[in-house]
């Protein structure tokens, strides 16, 4: 039975970064990820990384920004935390090697980004996110004596020691298809968000909510799940995204009849608004007859100097060209907004702590809460950052004088009997996974998107109880061990239906618009009532609802206007 | 919407069978990628075939493949461009051809060992920063270009194409390799590195390190990333054989040496010469020749005869090390002007950071940076 | 160029060809007179650098091949080359030279004393395949065919340097110039023979470096053409030529196979079809021999 101390499940930017610390704190530490930790989606993020590390920036602005984009719904406490560490953390991965761009005086420069009220977002040149990942994984590899790496192995569920204690995982290695007990005294997940839900959506496959679902099976809380992004920018077709980055550099967009619609919707900002200011306004000139007939809206990158596009924006060029056949220096480009970003997940403190004793969660799957209501771009590098550090170090604190756990064997023995059973069901006989997946990814994208109202998310959540019974019985093709991909997605599929469950009773609770939850039959905000997160708890079907409060430390909710 | 036809090469182990060659029928948009078109496959047909990915935006580098025999990601590959690859010689019939990466074993379908190969190749060129001393207390300073040189090296998803198409690695697996050896880049051109030289030195006395590229451009045309990692190579050899003066057992800075030095005088080359030069350069080296020159000299001696029998090198000039003529005229006098001049200033100009590919790089463009920056687009408030 | 004109070229015959395979340029004039080509000889030029002196001095390597452009220049011709080699080595530091018009008048600026500047505009330089196809015409090539090389078994073998990277070497414009080596054979009246190393290296690049995996690459690709039923292969590179032909026996050694492949250069295979003498070709200046070939194909009729 492999054992550590701290055991790491996700190897994203918030997993190798809590991994890395905790082993820095001399404890023992397996990081375990059902893909090669570079094929993260952490590598997504494009545009960058803040920090209020230029002389004339403070972190309290930061904290301001990042507090009014979340509508007031973020933990002032906990963003404080990160807005304070951000520049130490970012000078950190500068000095492991990340590549970030360098001004003419060789400092490092930054860029403008949406919502933020000075140009603090640091990057290099929009593969921030992969930059900064492949650079932990190096150090991973140079820490291989004291992180031990466990590289396409799939966490089936949490394991719980009979105080109700967090000490360990079921995994399966994908390779050959063994299914393993792990034993260690804390588990962190750190493993990532939930996009693949909504279809289309700009996340990765992997991205299905596996860390939400099993600390939620474990019983763990969830908070702020009905808070969705939908990004302003996601290519029309295939969802793919396109970097916040481009209006950071001066890129506008254009309706059908030409105009640059944001003056209407945010004089001062405009384009750099925050992303749900910006995705409501271009739904609204869409559904209103003012977007292009395949329902989208122009991106037009060509008023940017080229020398600038090549240089910070080459990814872009390269998605432009590859993925939508489009010169982006020459030519707008079609978009439209579409599902990005959690930002609900497993409640935690800002130490990364979740409500079951040894278990923690940092990055997108956590909800610390430092988006509350909407995630201002290049934020979430740091939270993962941040907040992965501080469940490392917390970790390895915990651990510390702790006696070995015991773990049950049973556990592992149900697991390996759910996955033969998946296995065993009749082929032909009930629905296909694949079927289950597309129909529940486009009722989410349908009804519980940019705006929604409770006809809507009621139906959502009709066909998500539905769904989940059919995927009881749902049948795969592959009956073998070795990368058999076809059972993990059966799994998967279970995983997700428990996110949008989660995410549909929470977006019926809430009945005012805060942030991504804009309810059309309650178009405004109601501190007075919904000041407050949602809490959801398992219990058998549909979660039981709870409330907790919103930290407010020195800034008190005010009108939100860009 | 479009059928295409999509002929794949599978691999269960289990069954303990060889692999074979299964066709599906797709009906997908032509814009849509080969991805998209095994993930259809997988979704309504066969959920066994085994394919590893993620973001399906080539950016993520699980998809690595092999189609039409070009190495590649299915992501970034259109199913019309495939299609019309598949038929470029022959009518409109041909599938779609997809098979797991080369240089790698195979571990089911398209599925490859990339930990066995690739991992433990990019593991072998220490791979982190060994920065020289503590770090300062803000940042680095270093000038910016010379980070923009190292994120080309960055911009490396780790898919494994270009180590799949490598024709070095296919004569000499244990060859470092492409992907690695970009990699190794990454540091020897970072600014904050210390220990280029010990970097250098270990990878030129390698006898599977920088000198074993056979420079066939394979690796440059596979990635999807526009890496490039022979130019990152020939740039390893540029400052291993100028800048370090590391002068390798593999023969690579003297054949360099000699080489060029052979143009200077000569103005073309005179492979005799070159020979001989590669292995025992000038008089000292005659007399005390390096390692390993007797033998390659020997290995060489059957080669050299048999160029006499055939009568390529008959005539003295070819025989003779040394007879080689010059260019006519004062042609030779104007390219050892050439010499001096270029050696004086040695420039290296990076395309990755002019950004060439898209056709950028005139004056005007630069002035409109320039204006850019002016207006406080760089640092200031917004 | 109107058809009624003779092609005319500033001509870049490489090293290697007035080296070790002298056979290649004495077949290339006999070709070139056959087809009515004008050839200007750069006699002053200097060698393209093979990717090594760029891999000494990137700028030593442009200037030198900018000096060679300019020369072409000053006929007033497009340039031609005949070995793959030159034209990936010139094709490279072109790209560098034609991206940057400030690094372009520095590299200038060491000509001017011999009187000579480069000037991207305009400016053409294709190896002999790409000219045979592009510029004359592979029907204008078949009706100047006297022996058809007919059940003459041919395996391509392109060199590295015409093939990638595609970006570089105008496949944009043609995007089938890795077929053309095909294209060619059967415009001759020979059989294109499929084999597994058509497009890959001969491992010349090594030779002296890594002389086993060098090797191991030719004799392989020698051992596929001649296991797919090969007479000869053909090859535009007279560095290929070296590893496959001057070195075969050297490779049979190192994959413990039993190689003899006749390896000819285009020009030579072109000549035979058109006719001229296997002798003057230079076909006996080889070191596999040609023999079988010669043997398979008809006495031309006088």
């Amino acid at each position: 039975m492999p054992t550590h101390d701290v055991l790491v499940i996700g190897a994203g930017l918030a997993g190798q970064r809590a991994a890395l610390a905790a082993a820095e704190e001399g404890v023992s530490v397996g990081i375990l990820s059902k893909v090669h930790p570079v094929r993260s989606h952490s590598n997504a993020a494009q545009g960058g990384i803040n920090a209020a590390l230029q002389e004339d920036d403070t972190w309290e602005s930061h904290a301001f920004d990042t507090i009014k984009g979340s509508d007031y719904l973020a933990d002032q406490d906990a963003v404080e935390v990160m807005c304070r560490e951000a520049p130490e953390e970012l000078l950190y991965l500068e000095h492991l090697g990340v590549t970030f761009h360098r001004n003419e005086e060789g400092k490092m420069g930054t860029r403008a980004f949406g919502g933020a009220s000075a140009a603090r977002t640091y990057y290099v040149a929009d593969i921030t996110g992969q930059a900064i990942m492949h650079v932990l994984y190096e150090q991973l590899m140079k820490a291989s004596g004291e992180v031990a790496r466990y590289e396409e192995y799939f966490c089936t569920a949490l394991a719980l020691d009979d105080a109700g204690r967090c000490v360990g995982a079921v995994s399966r290695n994908v390779r050959d298809g063994s299914m393993e007990l792990f034993k260690a005294k804390a588990v962190i997940l750190a493993t990532g968000g939930n996009g693949q839900v909504w279809k289309p959506s700009t996340n990765a496959l992997i991205c299905t909510g596996d860390g939400i679902a099993m600390a939620y099976r474990a019983g763990a809380k969830l908070m702020d799940m009905e808070m969705i992004q939908y990004h302003p920018t996601t290519l029309a077709k295939k969802g793919f995204l396109i970097t916040e980055g481009a209006r950071g550099e001066g890129a506008h967009l254009l309706n059908a009849k030409g105009e640059r619609f944001m003056e209407k919707y945010a004089p001062n900002k405009m384009e750099l608004a925050s992303r749900d200011v910006v995705s409501r306004a271009e739904q609204t000139e869409i559904d209103e007859g003012r977007g292009f007939p395949d329902g989208t809206i122009a991106l037009d990158i060509t008023v940017v100097p080229k020398k600038r596009i090549l240089e910070a924006l080459r990814e872009i060029v390269l998605v432009g060209r590859d993925f939508a056949g489009v010169d982006i220096t020459k030519e707008p480009i079609h978009i439209k907004p579409g599902n990005h970003y959690t930002m609900g997940g497993v409640k935690t403190d800002f130490d990364g702590r979740t409500d079951v004793e040894g278990l923690y969660a940092a990055g997108e799957v956590a909800c610390v809460s430092v988006h509350g209501g909407n995630r201002l771009g290049a934020n979430s590098l740091l939270d993962t950052l941040i907040f992965g550090r501080r469940s490392g170090v917390h970790a390895a604190d915990y651990v510390k004088g702790r006696e070995e756990p015991v773990v049950s064997q049973t556990l592992l023995d149900d697991e390996e009997a759910k996955i033969a059973e998946i296995v065993g069901r009749e082929r032909g006989k009930g629905r296909r996974v694949s079927e289950i997946r597309d129909e529940l990814g486009a009722v989410m994208d349908k009804h519980v998107a940019v705006f929604r109202d409770a006809e809507g998310l009621q139906t959502a959540l009709e066909t998500v109880r539905r769904l989940r019974e059919e995927a009881s019985s749902c049948y795969i093709d592959d009956d073998g061990h070795i990368f058999n991909q076809d059972v993990i997605g059966a799994v998967e599929l279970d995983f997700m239906l428990d996110n949008a469950l989660a995410t549909c009773v929470a977006a019926i609770e809430r009945t005012e618009s805060r942030g991504a939850q804009y309810r059309t039959d309650f178009p405004d905000r109601n501190d007075d009532e919904w000041l407050k997160h949602i809490d959801l708890t398992v219990n058998g079907g549909d979660p039981t609802v709870s409330y907790s409060e919103v930290k407010i430390t020195d800034w008190q909710p005010m009108e939100r206007t860009y | 919407m479009a059928k295409f036809s999509l002929k794949v090469r599978r691999f269960k182990p289990e069954p303990g069978e060889g692999p074979y060659w299964e066709n599906f029928d797709v009906d997908l948009d032509p814009d849509l990628s080969v991805l998209d078109g095994l993930l259809q496959v997988r979704d309504q047909q066969d959920g066994s075939l085994s394919v590893r990915c993620s973001c399906k935006a080539a950016i993520c580098g699980s998809c690595g493949v092999k189609i039409n025999g070009q190495s590649t990601l299915a992501c970034k590959t259109r199913l019309s461009e495939a299609k019309e690859w598949a038929n470029r010689s022959n009518g409109n019939s041909e599938p779609i051809t997809i098979e797991p990466m080369g240089n790698m074993p195979v571990i089911k379908d398209l599925v490859t060992d990339m930990e066995s190969t690739h991992w433990q190749k990019i593991r072998r060129v220490t791979p982190w920063l060994l920065p020289k001393g503590d770090p300062p207390e803000r940042e680095y300073i270093v000038p910016p270009e010379s980070m923009i040189d190292v994120t080309q090296t960055m911009a490396c998803v780790q898919c494994g194409a270009c180590v799949s198409a490598c024709l070095s690695m296919e004569a000499d697996p244990d060859f470092v390799g492409p992907a690695a050896l970009a990699k190794a880049y990454r540091f020897v051109g970072d600014p904050r590195d210390g220990e280029r030289k010990e970097r250098l030195h270990d990878l030129a006395q390698d006898p599977h390190g920088i000198y074993n590229c056979t420079h066939c451009f394979a690796c440059v045309e596979a990635c999807p990333k526009g890496v490039a990692p022979m130019d990152q190579i020939m740039r390893l050899r540029r400052i291993a054989g100028h800048d370090e003066d590391i002068d390798d057992v593999n023969n690579g800075r003297r054949h360099e040496l000699a080489f060029v030095n052979i143009i200077e005088q000569k103005g073309t080359l005179d492979e005799a010469l070159l020979l001989q030069e590669s292995f025992a350069p000038g008089i000292k080296g005659k007399l005390k020749p390096p390692r390993g020159a007797i033998k390659a000299l020997f290995d060489n001696i059957p080669t050299a005869l048999r160029a006499i029998r055939s009568g390529k090198a008959r005539s003295a000039e070819k025989l003779v090390p040394g007879i080689h003529p010059k260019l006519p005229g004062d042609a030779q006098k104007h390219v050892k002007r050439i010499y001096a001049h270029a050696e004086e200033h040695r420039i290296e100009l990076n395309l990755y950071i002019k950004g060439e590919e898209f056709g950028g790089g005139d004056d005007n463009e630069a002035e409109e940076l320039a204006e850019n920056e002016l207006q406080g687009k760089e640092g200031a408030p917004a | 160029m109107s058809p009624a004109k003779n092609l005319k070229f500033a001509y870049w015959p490489g090293c290697v060809s007035r080296g070790f395979t002298t056979e290649l340029h004495g077949s290339m004039a006999l070709v070139a007179e056959k087809l009515e080509i004008e050839l200007v000889e750069l006699d002053r030029a200097n060698c393209c650098g093979a990717g090594v002196i760029a891999e000494h001095n990137q700028e030593l390597a442009d200037t030198l091949n900018a000096r060679t452009f300019a020369l072409a220049q000053q006929t007033g011709l497009p340039m031609m080359n005949i070995c793959s080699t030159c034209q990936g080595a010139q094709s490279e530091c072109r790209q560098r030279l034609d991206a940057d018009k400030a690094y372009r008048e520095h590299v200038n600026g060491a000509l001017a004393e011999e009187g000579l500047s480069y000037d991207p505009e305009g400016f053409s330089n294709k190896n002999f395949l790409w000219v045979l196809v592009e510029d004359y015409g592979l029907q204008k090539l078949k009706n100047r065919v006297v022996r058809p090389l007919e059940g003459l078994r041919v395996g391509p073998f392109y060199g590295c340097y015409v093939l990638r990277p595609r970006h570089r070497l105008g496949y944009d414009q043609h995007p089938e110039r890795d077929l053309y080596l095909e294209k060619v054979i059967e415009a001759l009246g020979g059989t294109v023979v499929e084999y597994d190393g058509a497009r890959k290296c001969c491992g010349f690049p090594v030779i002296t470096m890594s002389r086993e995996v060098s090797l191991r690459q030719a004799g392989t690709h020698l051992g596929d053409a001649m296991d797919a039923g090969a007479d000869c292969l053909v090859t535009p590179c007279p560095l290929c030529h070296l590893n496959l032909d001057m070195q075969q026996p050297e490779a049979a050694k190192v994959t413990g196979k039993d190689l003899d492949l006749a390896v000819l250069h285009l020009p030579q295979l072109v000549g035979l079809a058109l006719g001229i003498d296997p002798k003057e070709l230079g076909l006996g200046k080889h070191v596999a021999s040609t023999k079988w070939v010669i043997d398979r194909l008809e006495p031309v009729s006088a």
